[in-house]
């Protein structure tokens, strides 16, 4: 078939021309002639519905015609041939007619498909512009609402109230009538009061700070005026000094020291004003001073001392670690031992001056970790001194204060709360340190203002001047007595250890004239050797005798025969302690023949009188304690022989007819001259035994009435001046 | 003569010395007490209290029913009061029913007891005998009571014996014949005679009516019991019926004085101070820290060690049979107690 229509195709331009022809000219009679042929133009003029019947017809017909074709085909008879070529001529025709729908049909798709893209631009440009103009919308939406939202510089300025503002303000700025009901020109016209306001006040501000200025520049006139002064006026203090020494006026260097004082630790600083003062009030030759560096004193105040040795030792421990690679324990604990015991750096000084010159320089101390005072003394002689052998401790640092009051020996701390602290770091006792750090006496904790309570150990102490004021001048009393007894007792011992007695004229009536015993030797005892000496065991009983006070050997000899150079310390009569008194009838001689043989080509022995003495600190308020043992004819001391009791009694008990002219500081030479006399007297009245061959051995040369009396058999003692016999008592 | 002082005595008790210088006062007192020495004791006659005399003139009360009680503290071995009694050493004193008599320094002052148990020590009296010296005051080393006359006999440094009337407070008697002073007397009751013993060696009998000696015994002059080393002086005596024993610079001697012979000679070294009879012993104490028990043979039979190194003073408190102690006081301010007369209980002291 398709050959057939290849076949039809090329006379379809003919049959265009020809077959439509004849259905349009009867419809485009017109335009035929102007135009050429189109079938586009066909197409607008041709109903596609009835085309579309045609399009059925068409194919109907064209469909009957092929089904009669076939029939005919089957029938196979020529004469049909011609019916067939007649019918296919037919069917030829229905065929052009359907090729002029289908070229129709494309047409009218073009059409409809150029119709719609027409209409689809155009929907698209409407399209556009809606989106513009809806864009432009919101955009104005938003300016809107900015402008609505927006703030206004106004509102944070603060204005004066309403009221104010029509009270204060001036019409023209207000204008009451228009801004009553706006308020938009209500706050205009505040804003314009405001800034009037406001310029005024810029306008006092610039008035002001050209004031201020011009003050500025007085107050430097006049600070360059004063800072000229100040040189001047030291120029003047500078030219006053000599004038102020000259007047005996140390205003300055009082000034001075007061400057230094507050940084004294306030122990120290009580101890300072209140010696001060008294020097001030009551003793004009006191000086008081402050030594030491006032610098590191003021590096001490700055950051305020940890009093806690913890953190002191612990700070100790990292230096030491640091410097030290491995410090080992000992030094470790010595470390802390040199902190704990630490002074500070300042100290005050107290120089009291005695009557003849000489001066005792105490020196206070503060412990600021043991919170307690300790104090050196020191003593300046006015006179040049030889220094006897036997006054080693008189002057010396460790024995001249102690006991200033009773029982005050200096030699432990004060503080109770100290023990813990020395537990610690394992001091077993302060006295080891005393030497190097001075002696913490109870009197030098009162001076200063500290009280220790004895029950509660850890209750802080903090130093109170009414306690130091209450006992400074007692004890400045004390301390110059005690100065002056050991200066008149040092210069006593200087003769002494030459066996010269010095009783001077004052006491010369308590001796009879002449006395034949003398004193030949005089020497410090250890109290280790006092307690050993087998006559002294009462009086160390008795509590008379303790290791603070000091003792001394005199020996005071009376005898025919030579002084010799060397003596003992023990007892010349070895054999007669063990048997002291009990001899027989024959024993004298033998006894002189002993002697004569062991000491001296005379006759008679040396009678030799020892004389054990406890020197009391408190001397000579407190009298020496003396101790005898006479060996003569054996040894006899206090326990075997009244007398000797008797002649111990004399100088211990009636010491107080010994003291001579006040205050007593010749006491112990007079109650050694007294020694004397009460062994001469001892020696001279001693029954003559007749039955030994000789003479008498000491002739009694002093006036007596009785030799002996009582049942003791007591021989006299008592010197009665100015008749001057002995009587008893 | 009499010569009578009125209440001059100077009261001083202890609890109303000074405040000031309370710690020289200490040092002072305690100086004392380590050269005290108590000379003469003397029982109450309700023998609760012992007063003992110092050399410094005081008299100190002691309790003896307070120290010997079973609750005794310390406390009660100080003395109850001490009062200053004399100027100088009180060296004797005797009881009489009603008072203390004590002597010192030339004369003899009286206390109630029943006053001194009430803590008041306000002398009833004193009295003073005549004495020839007047450069120096004797004193009286011995006080002997004379219960039968009613009088105190009293001898010392004048070498003669007074005898008191203690009715009227009269001298009435001296007997004189010492050459030396008197250290001590003893009283035969039955002959009404006294003994008396003197630093220069006799001991002498007095016939106590008639005033005369009766008999003079030169101790020393005795091979047996002399001593010269030691001196001749008779410090201490005691007598009981024909017998008498006495020492001193001699040894201590038994005598037997109808014959006038030294019997036994007792073996103790030391000069004695102090004799009596106890029964049938002999108790002595003098210059040793002992109380020497003897027996009549001679033998010792205890020497019992006490405080004082020189006894000066024994006493037996035979008053009241519940406080029976034997009491030694010497060169110590202590007094020593036996209640066993065998060892020492316990020491009063003076304070």
């Amino acid at each position: 078939m398709s050959s057939d229509s290849s076949k039809k195709r090329k006379p379809k331009v003919i049959r265009t021309d020809g077959g439509p022809q004849e259905g349009k000219r009867s419809r485009t009679d017109v335009d035929q002639d102007a135009k050429y042929y189109s079938e586009e133009a066909e197409v607008d003029l041709r109903d596609p519905n009835k085309d579309y019947e045609l399009y059925k017809q068409t194919c109907q017909d064209l469909q009957k015609l092929m089904a009669e074709i076939q029939e005919l085909k089957s029938k196979g008879n020529k004469d049909c041939a011609a019916e067939i070529e007649e019918r296919r001529i037919q069917s030829c025709v229905h065929f052009m007619t359907l090729k002029k729908l289908n070229r129709l049909a494309h047409i009218r798709l073009k059409k409809g498909r150029d119709q719609t893209h027409e209409a689809k631009q155009k929907v698209d440009a409407y399209h556009l512009q809606l989106q513009n103009l809806l864009y432009e919308v919101m955009h104005l939406q938003k300016e809107i609402t900015k402008c609505l939202e927006f703030k206004s510089k106004h509102e944070e300025i603060e204005l004066v109230s309403v009221e104010e503002f029509y009270k204060e303000a001036p019409a023209e700025i207000s204008r009451m009538e228009i801004t009553r009901g706006d308020p938009h020109q209500q706050t205009l016209s505040r804003l314009d009061w405001e800034l009037e306001q406001r310029k005024r006040l810029a306008e006092k501000y610039k008035e002001c700070l050209a004031n201020k200025e011009k003050i500025l520049k007085e107050i430097e006139v006049k600070k360059e005026y004063l800072s000229n002064l100040q040189p001047r006026l030291n120029s003047i203090m500078q030219a006053s000094l000599p004038v102020q020494e000259y007047l005996a006026m140390p205003f300055d260097q009082v000034h001075k020291q007061y400057e230094t004082a507050r940084h004294l630790p306030p122990p120290l600083y009580v101890l300072f004003v209140q010696a001060s003062a008294y020097g001030q009030a009551c003793d004009k030759k006191l000086a008081v001073a402050i030594e030491g560096n006032v610098e590191e004193a003021k590096a001490l105040c700055k950051p305020p001392e940890d009093s806690q040795d913890d953190e002191s030792d612990s700070d100790a421990e990292e230096e030491q670690t640091t410097k030290r690679r491995r410090p080992t324990l000992g030094v470790q604990l010595d470390d802390k031992r040199k902190e704990m015991l630490k002074r500070h750096p300042l100290s005050v000084t107290i120089d009291l001056k005695c009557k003849d010159g000489s001066v005792l320089l105490l020196t206070f101390y503060y412990l600021m970790n043991l919170n307690v005072m300790t104090v050196k003394a020191k003593v300046t002689a006015a006179a040049e001194m030889t220094m006897p052998i036997s006054a080693g401790d008189l002057l010396s640092p460790d024995s001249l204060l102690s006991c200033l009051y009773p029982g005050d020996h200096g030699k432990r701390t004060p503080n109770p709360a100290n023990q813990f602290q020395f537990d610690k770091v394992g001091i077993l006792t302060l006295n080891d340190y005393v030497m190097e750090l001075g002696h913490p006496y109870v009197w030098v904790q009162k001076l200063g203002g500290l009280h220790f309570p004895k029950d509660q150990p850890q209750q802080p102490v903090i130093a109170d001047s009414s306690l130091s004021a209450s006992h400074m001048e007692r004890t400045m009393k004390l301390l110059k007595m005690r100065l002056e007894s050991r200066l008149a007792l040092h210069k006593q011992f200087a003769s002494l250890e030459h066996g010269i007695l010095p009783v001077s004229s004052e006491c010369q009536h308590l001796f009879p004239a002449k006395i034949v015993s003398r004193l030949v030797k005089w020497i410090a005892l250890t109290y280790e050797d006092y307690l050993e000496l087998s006559y002294t065991k009462d009086v160390v009983e008795a509590g008379l005798a303790e290791d603070t006070h000091l003792y001394y050997m005199a020996l005071i000899e009376r005898g025919t025969g030579k002084v010799e150079e060397t003596y003992y310390s023990k007892p010349p009569f070895p054999q007669m302690v063990a048997q002291p008194v009990i001899v027989g009838d024959e024993a004298p001689s033998e006894q002189a023949l002993m002697c004569s043989r062991l000491f001296s080509p005379s006759q008679f022995s040396k009678s030799k009188l020892q004389a054990a003495v406890v020197l009391n600190p408190g001397y000579s308020f407190v009298p020496p304690v003396f101790s005898l043992c006479l060996n003569w004819k054996g040894e006899k001391t206090n326990s075997n022989d009244d007398n000797i009791r008797s002649m111990e009694s004399e100088v211990n008990v009636y010491y107080k007819e010994l003291c001579g002219p006040k205050p007593g500081y010749q006491l112990l030479t007079n109650q050694l001259q007294r020694l004397c006399v009460v062994l001469d007297v001892y020696l001279e009245t001693e029954t003559h035994d007749n039955s030994v061959e000789g003479p008498k051995e000491f002739p009694q040369e002093k006036m007596c009435l009785r030799l002996v009396r009582g049942p003791s058999r007591m021989k006299p003692f008592k010197f009665n001046y100015p008749q001057g016999f002995f009587s008893h008592r | 003569m009499i010569e009578v002082e009125g209440a001059m005595g100077v009261l001083r008790m202890h609890s109303a010395q000074p405040k000031r210088s309370w710690q020289l006062m200490d040092i002072q007192r305690s100086l004392e007490l380590l050269h005290m020495t108590v000379y003469s004791q003397s029982v109450s006659p309700c023998g609760k209290y012992l007063a003992a005399g110092n050399n410094f003139g005081e008299i100190a009360i002691f309790s003896l029913s307070a120290a010997l009680s079973s609750e005794a503290k310390e406390e009660s071995k100080k003395p109850v009061i001490s009062f200053a009694a004399h100027d100088g050493p009180i060296y004797a004193m005797v009881s009489t029913d009603r008072q203390l008599l004590s002597a010192g320094n030339g004369e003899v002052k009286a206390w109630n007891w029943s006053e001194i148990v009430k803590k008041g020590c306000k002398e009833a009296w004193c009295r003073r005998p005549t004495y020839k010296s007047s450069l120096e005051v004797p004193e009286i080393n011995s006080l002997q009571l004379n219960l039968k006359d009613n009088s105190l006999l009293m001898a010392g440094g004048d070498c003669a014996i007074h005898m008191m009337d203690l009715e009227s407070g009269a001298f009435t008697r001296e007997y004189r014949g010492h050459t030396d002073y008197i250290h001590c007397l003893a009283l035969r009751d039955q002959l009404r005679e006294c003994l008396s013993g003197s630093e220069d060696g006799t001991v002498r009998l007095w016939d106590l009516r008639a005033g005369g000696q009766v008999q003079c015994i030169e101790v020393h002059k005795y091979e047996e019991c002399s001593r010269p080393q030691y001196g001749k002086w008779i410090s201490c005596l005691a007598t009981d019926s024909d017998w008498m024993v006495c020492g001193g610079g001699p040894a201590l001697t038994l005598w037997h004085l109808r014959s006038v012979t030294p019997t036994t000679v007792f073996p103790v070294q030391q000069c004695q101070q102090q004799v009596m009879f106890y029964q049938d012993l002999i108790l002595s104490a003098g210059h040793s820290p002992t109380v020497n028990h003897l027996q009549i043979s001679g033998e010792m039979k205890a020497q019992i060690p006490c405080i004082p190194c020189c006894v000066h003073s024994l006493s037996i408190n035979e008053h009241s049979p519940e406080h029976k102690v034997l009491t030694a006081a010497g060169s110590s301010h202590r007094i020593d107690v036996f209640t066993n007369f065998g060892y020492r209980a316990f020491s009063l002291t003076f304070t």
